[in-house]
């Protein structure tokens, strides 16, 4: 109550029911303005629907969402502060990428025009082209460089690398910091962890429409495992002894010369350890965000 | 997670599993449409032949047939009557026409979705990445489109005989319009496989069908140029002649046009890369964002080649309609009595050109309708497409979007309408007929309330059954032109025939216009539109 500024974002047992599913469950979330915030879940958790709820593209079911302390149904008066990047890009394919930008700057509250030109040149799209010509990272990047154009106070990103190349992922990470070292609000939806863990301040995550926990980046670190599989010449180190290093919190024999291990944290004791036995060879993998999430909230959320 | 397989392991899709599946594909995306397609004009050609007798059977009323069929305006329309006094030769006459345009219209738009439209969307990039090569797709795909087409035979055929008709009439007339329906769905197939777009490619086909039909209207009615009618289909359909002469050769003929056309289309799908046509267009060129500053620019822009397509097509219909009005002219000096005779029956404006351009106006409506439907129809793909999401994640509201979209395309209608009056009015005025521009405007804005009815039906679908949008949309003017047809040959009950809308446009310009019946169906189309775009701003996007 008469809070000096509003929140960027915010939902009140925001819930979405399409006939008997429930997509969305009581959602409370509450964005300060300048906060670079994460929306992480597996695929099909409901992230995009909530997107599209705080778009006011779809109705809520019960619940609401406001955007700067304007309702979320007010498209008019909610989307004059923000910009909004899809996960899956749909344009007019007769439209060149610079015909799209014009339009998109068009519609919305005015562009930065020599921003854009640097953004064009910095996410090297080539902009002549018809969109039914273009890549789905291309399409991406009209996106990208028209919400970041915008310079809106808040950005709702949904999935908004999924096309992208690994240099042009790069490229959307400096964009994210310069907006957020701006002051501009950042709703990024996700499953990609790495991404979330560079550029969020705080995360929350979502699963099976209900949201699992709101967290600090800190907090966040203990999510990122690493699963290593190794396999010896000789014996296999004693299951007792590896459990104890630190950091190891699964120990799983395959075979009489393999084991796997998930790890936490710094992996230094255990490479010390599987080194001085007789090791033929070694895999480390990251587990995908869904595995993460069974492990983590499987039996809560079922 | 990486998984690694050895030769093994994998199961290679073989050619037939996966044709079985594009044709699972196929069947689904044509069944819907061929199911209404079969059954409307099998049940509309069994309730003409059933109703011929009841109709026709006195000395009287056959005698004012014989006028009916003898009206220029009528003949330029339905073509030549072959058999007039058989419940079949009657039939085909009278519904010949529509149906073999509509079935080659259905064909080509089929055709052209099945083997381009997919790649468009890039849903064929899916199907086509297996064994499959694209000349045995687009042959599936033809086949499938072929199906339907012998389907449309056989009901035709199959209505015909079981409501009384004769048998070798039927089939010849059945023949045809399978054959004609194969014919077109080649030249959407051999469009799609030279153009890389979709749109491109139906429009090209839909042109191609158009021309055929104009050279059958110039062959039936300029007699030093009958000859024409063996190089148009629709010439060759009508020179088969059905419960007349009862003649095959012209339909070979057009199912060897068929087969070479389909040839074509297989050689040329051998030429190009999934994706584009033999003829690649340039993907670079300039912008151009004058039409990009506001929603009304984008709505005009995404309107305006529908709108020079459609335009057109029926400023060349209506150009040639006003060319053959000399004939008319012709006719009434050969035939005194014509005049009288129309006069007794109660077809008097029938002797002037005003009473023939208001006849041919009274078709404008269907065309017309159609073009509204399929324009909000492209709004409907776009939402589902996803292309609306971004531009509505913008302070734009969906009211102004949907209002924007339905006023341009209301106002590309009145423009069709006026372009096409343009149209007729030079053609008659070319041959010396004397028709005023002020007339024939007004016999097609006298009908211009009947294509809008159509639009505030489709606008009505975009908000409440987004899905619909084009069977909606289409209702009044397909629909209501059928009832209204029906009615008036087989004189209906008065409340039966006035369900169509047609029945509340007068003869403009021969007669004064019916202001009671264009201000409710005005009013009609401005609240089914009112009430579509306040759905369509209150429901869930789509996409």
């Amino acid at each position: 109550m008469g809070s000096p500024s509003p929140a960027a974002v915010r939902t009140e047992g925001l819930t979405k029911r399409f006939g008997s599913t429930l997509a969305l469950d009581r959602l409370d979330l509450d964005i300060r303005p300048g906060e670079v915030f994460g929306f992480l879940g597996p695929n099909g958790a409901g992230k995009s629907t909530t997107v599209r709820l705080l778009l006011g593209l779809i109705r809520p079911s019960a619940g609401r969402a406001s955007i700067f302390d304007v309702d979320a149904s007010d498209a008019v008066q909610a989307h004059r502060h923000l910009a909004y990047v899809p996960a899956d890009v749909a344009l007019w394919p007769n439209l060149t990428g610079a015909e799209a930008l014009a339009l998109l700057g068009n519609l919305g509250r005015g562009i930065d025009h020599a921003f854009q030109a640097e953004l064009i040149g910095r996410f090297d799209l080539q902009v002549d082209r018809r969109c039914g010509t273009y890549s789905t990272g291309n399409r991406q990047k009209v996106a990208l460089i028209a919400a970041f154009a915008t310079r809106a106070p808040l950005l709702v990103l949904d999935e908004p690398t999924s096309g992208l190349d690994p240099l042009m992922e790069q490229e959307f990470r400096v964009c994210l910091h310069e907006a957020a070292s701006r002051g501009q609000t950042v709703f990024l939806s996700s499953h990609h962890l790495a991404e979330v863990e560079a550029v969020c301040d705080r995360v929350g995550i979502l699963r099976a429409g209900q949201l699992v926990e709101v967290a600090g980046l800190d907090d966040l670190r203990r999510l990122r495992v690493t699963e290593l599989t190794a396999t010896f010449n000789g014996l296999v180190p004693g299951a007792s002894e590896l459990m104890d290093l630190p950091g190891v919190s699964v120990m799983r024999p395959i075979s009489s010369t393999s084991l796997a291990l998930t790890l936490t944290g710094a992996p230094g004791p255990v490479l010390s350890r599987l080194a001085s036995a007789d090791l033929a060879s070694l895999q480390l993998r990251e587990p995908s965000l869904e595995e993460i999430f069974l492990d983590y909230y499987g039996k809560e959320a079922s | 997670m990486s998984v690694v397989m050895s030769r093994q392991d994998v199961t290679l899709v073989s050619p037939q599993v996966a044709r079985k599946a594009l044709l699972g594909l196929d069947v689904r995306l044509v069944l819907r449409g061929a199911i209404i397609l079969i059954a409307l004009f099998a049940g509309l050609t069994a309730v003409v032949v059933l109703q011929y007798a009841s109709t026709f059977g006195s000395a009287d009323a056959a005698r004012s047939l014989e006028l009916i069929a003898q009206n220029p305006a009528i003949r330029t329309l339905f073509g030549v009557p072959r058999a007039l006094d058989d419940a079949g030769g009657f039939t085909v006459w009278r519904t010949g026409t529509i149906v073999a345009v509509a079935a080659a219209a259905w064909a080509l738009a089929m055709a052209t979705r099945l083997t381009r439209g997919e790649e468009d969307t890039g849903r064929a990039w899916l199907t086509l990445v297996g064994p499959l090569r694209l000349r045995s797709a687009l042959l599936l795909h033809l086949c499938v489109v072929g199906a339907v087409a012998v389907g449309l035979g056989a009901g035709l055929d199959t209505a015909m005989i079981a409501s009384g008709a004769g048998v070798s009439g039927a089939t010849v007339y059945a023949t045809g319009i399978a054959v004609i329906a194969l014919l077109f769905a080649a030249i959407g197939a051999c469009c799609a496989q030279v153009l890389g777009e979709r749109r491109a490619a139906s429009g090209l086909a839909a042109g191609l069908l158009l021309l055929g039909l104009l050279a059958r209207m110039v062959a039936d009615r300029v007699h030093s140029l009958g000859w024409v009618s063996w190089l148009t289909p629709f010439g060759l359909l009508s020179l088969s002649e059905p419960y007349a002469g009862d003649r095959w050769l012209p339909l070979a003929l057009l199912l060897a046009e068929a087969l070479l056309i389909a040839g074509l289309a297989w050689i040329a799908a051998g030429r190009r890369d999934l994706g584009a046509g033999v003829i690649t267009t340039r993907g670079e060129r300039r912008p151009r964002i004058r039409l990009l500053r506001s929603v009304r620019g984008l709505a005009t822009r995404r309107a305006l080649p529908s709108l020079g397509g459609w335009s057109l097509a029926l400023c060349a219909y209506f150009l040639l309609i006003g060319l053959l009005a000399v004939s008319l002219t012709d006719f009434l000096e050969a035939n005194p009595r014509f005049a009288d005779m129309a006069a007794q029956a109660g077809f008097e404006s029938l002797a002037t050109v005003q009473g023939y351009i208001a006849s041919l106006m009274k078709l404008l409506p269907i065309p017309l309708g159609l073009f509204a439907t399929l324009r909000v129809a492209a709004v409907a793909a776009d939402e589902a497409q996803g292309r609306l999401t971004l531009v509505l994640a913008h302070p734009v509201s969906r009211i102004r979007w949907a209002t924007t979209d339905t006023a341009v395309i209301a106002a590309a209608c009145v423009v069709i309408a006026l372009l096409t009056a343009a149209a007729a009015w030079l053609g008659t005025r070319s041959v010396g007929a004397t028709l005023e521009l002020g007339e024939a405007v007004a016999g097609a804005f006298n009908i211009l309330p009947v294509a809008l009815l159509s639009l505030g039906a489709a606008v009505f679908a975009l908000g409440w059954a987004p899905r619909a949008v084009t069977p909606i949309g289409a209702l009044p003017v397909v629909g209501g032109g059928i009832v209204w047809v029906l009615a008036e040959t087989f004189d209906w009950p008065d409340w039966l025939g006035r369900i169509s809308p047609f029945a509340h446009t007068a003869s403009v310009p021969a007669t004064s216009p019916d202001w009671a019946g264009i201000w409710i169906m005005l009013a009609a189309a401005v609240a089914f539109a009112a009430a579509g775009i306040i759905g369509f701003a209150h429901r869930d996007l789509r996409g």
